[in-house]
């Protein structure tokens, strides 16, 4: 799973309070490497442009799982795939 | 470039077309028309592009490790069609060419020695044709990319006895003979007006007799096997032709930095084909079973393995990412989307036709939640078109139907609909299903 694609993912445990479900929290040791924050001025920025690529399309988590920000609730990801199935009774 | 069109399934010259080709009624004497005919064919030229056509194959194979941005590789055969070059985006090719010697057809991949009741064309029905009766081939020397230098290919001069088949595929209920026995009648005209040696498997030359009702085409075949397997090494139940993605593909008018979705993707040919040729926008699969999920994997590592061989310098990413997720209950934010792209299930092999009265609702309203107000589209195939035109009707609010296009997927009437998203905004908070 790429991080760009975790920008478009929200959590859809029923129940939720509406925008709650985003951002899913990303579990596995990795630190990010980027600044919280974008500086002013970062489309000029080139070395921060390609950092920022490099984060969003050419890292993958490939193993770990995505917490539910409100519910706390784990989709597992593995082999790259996140699982956002819910169970028969959470549905 | 022809060779380069994705929403075509096989190519061939086109030596003569007859619109309206009047079939004597009694069989032999039909037969023995068609045998006639070879003689007073126009081969010359469409023989020089299949020539052409030849070196630039056996280019390719020999530079398979290459980059594939090699000059050979850009034929002289000109655009195809209006079409043809527009998705070449990365590339500067120069328009040379004068007359387009080709008529791009998809017809089906498989040879058909059985005629069938029904007009036989897989693909798109709204394809661009490019029938001409005259072949007209104008090899440019002089801007020539090296097709024919160096590579020890036979001048027209020499006599080559070539190897050939003849493959007819006909359709419609009026004719008097099967496509078996004109191809054996052609096929022993072709031999004695050009001496070559027919060879149903090891052929260099197949001729193609393409007889539909009154209409009949004559061409050479410049393909070897239908293309719409590419990109695809794990196959599913119901997978999809690759080059029927690229067409519904083109239909969303994809732009750079779109999101692009298939929440139903099987085995991922949608989005494999989306990721491929329209590498600048981003592409997401998901589908709830989880063998479509693991092929849809598979068949992505495979892609990425392909790309790294080609272009060793650096192995990108590719744009595409795939989630298991049920198409009911979608965990993306609501307006993220820009397009949605799928194939839904017919009912047939997957699901059931009752199954599809209440999927078919819950998955428009789904797609209109994810899709961005104004400025979404969805492209949406299905055979269960009565199914499909009443769950619409229910999502007026969110979908508008802005174009229809029928196809032939299989032998099953299907429909491939494009919708517009309105302007209403989703409400954030989801009805219970």
């Amino acid at each position: 799973m790429k991080l760009l694609t975790h920008n478009l993912l929200s959590s859809h445990v029923p129940g939720l309070r509406p925008g709650a479900g985003f951002p899913l929290r990303i579990e596995l040791g990795h630190p990010s490497e980027l600044p919280p924050e974008p500086s002013p001025g970062y489309e000029a920025d080139e070395e921060f442009l390609r950092r920022l690529h490099h984060v969003l399309l050419e890292v993958e988590v490939l193993e770990g799982s995505l917490q539910c920000p409100d519910s706390g609730r784990r989709f597992p990801i593995s082999r790259g795939v996140p699982n956002l199935l819910l169970s028969e009774d959470e549905a | 470039q022809v060779h380069r069109l994705r929403s075509v399934d096989n190519l061939f010259v086109v030596v003569q077309e007859f619109k309206d080709y009047q079939f004597k009624e009694n069989k032999e004497d039909a037969l023995k028309d068609l045998e006639d005919l070879v003689k007073k064919l126009p081969w010359t030229d469409p023989l020089k592009v299949w020539e052409l056509n030849n070196s630039l194959k056996k280019k390719k194979t020999k530079r398979k490790k290459h980059n594939l941005q090699s000059p050979a590789s850009r034929g002289k055969l000109s655009d195809g069609g209006e079409e043809g070059g527009a998705d070449q985006n990365n590339t500067n090719e120069q328009e040379d060419c004068a007359q387009n010697p080709v008529a791009v057809e998809p017809t089906g991949g498989q040879d058909t020695e059985n005629a069938q009741g029904v007009a036989s064309r897989n693909g798109v029905e709204e394809e661009e044709d490019n029938e001409q009766s005259d072949v007209k081939a104008e090899v440019q020397a002089s801007s020539e990319s090296g097709a024919k230098a160096g590579d020890g290919q036979t001048g027209e001069g020499e006599a080559k006895v070539l190897r050939f088949r003849v493959t007819c595929n006909r359709a419609g209920d009026k004719h008097s003979f099967t496509s078996n026995e004109a191809a054996r009648d052609f096929g022993g005209a072709v031999q004695e007006h050009f001496q070559w040696k027919a060879d149903m498997t090891n052929f260099d030359v197949e001729v193609l007799l393409n007889i539909h009702n009154n209409e009949v085409v004559v061409g050479i075949a410049l393909t070897e096997e239908s293309l719409h397997r590419r990109n695809i090494t794990h196959f599913g139940p119901t997978t999809l032709r690759s080059t029927l993605a690229y067409g519904m593909l083109r239909l969303c008018d994809p732009k750079p930095t779109d999101i692009i979705v298939d929440p139903m993707c099987g085995t991922g040919a949608i989005p494999i084909e989306g990721a491929a040729e329209w590498p600048h926008c981003y592409h997401i699969a998901g589908d709830n079973n989880p063998q479509a999920v693991k092929r849809a994997a598979n068949n992505i590592s495979s892609l990425l393995r392909k790309n790294e061989s080609k272009d060793s310098s650096t192995a990108l990413g590719v744009p595409l990412d795939v989630i298991q997720w049920d198409i009911c209950r979608l965990p993306l934010r609501t307006g993220s989307v820009d397009i949605v792209v799928t194939d839904m299930p017919f009912g047939k092999r997957i699901g059931s036709k009752k199954k599809n009265w209440d999927l078919y609702p819950a998955c428009l309203m789904e797609m209109g939640r994810i899709c961005t107000p104004g400025t979404g589209r969805a492209v949406l195939l299905t055979q269960d078109k009565k199914c499909f035109a009443k769950a619409l009707s229910r999502v007026g609010h969110i979908w508008r139907r802005a174009q229809t296009v029928w196809v032939n997927v299989g032998g099953l009437h299907a429909a491939v609909y494009l919708l517009r998203r309105t302007s209403e905004r989703a409400e954030e908070a989801r009805p219970f299903w």
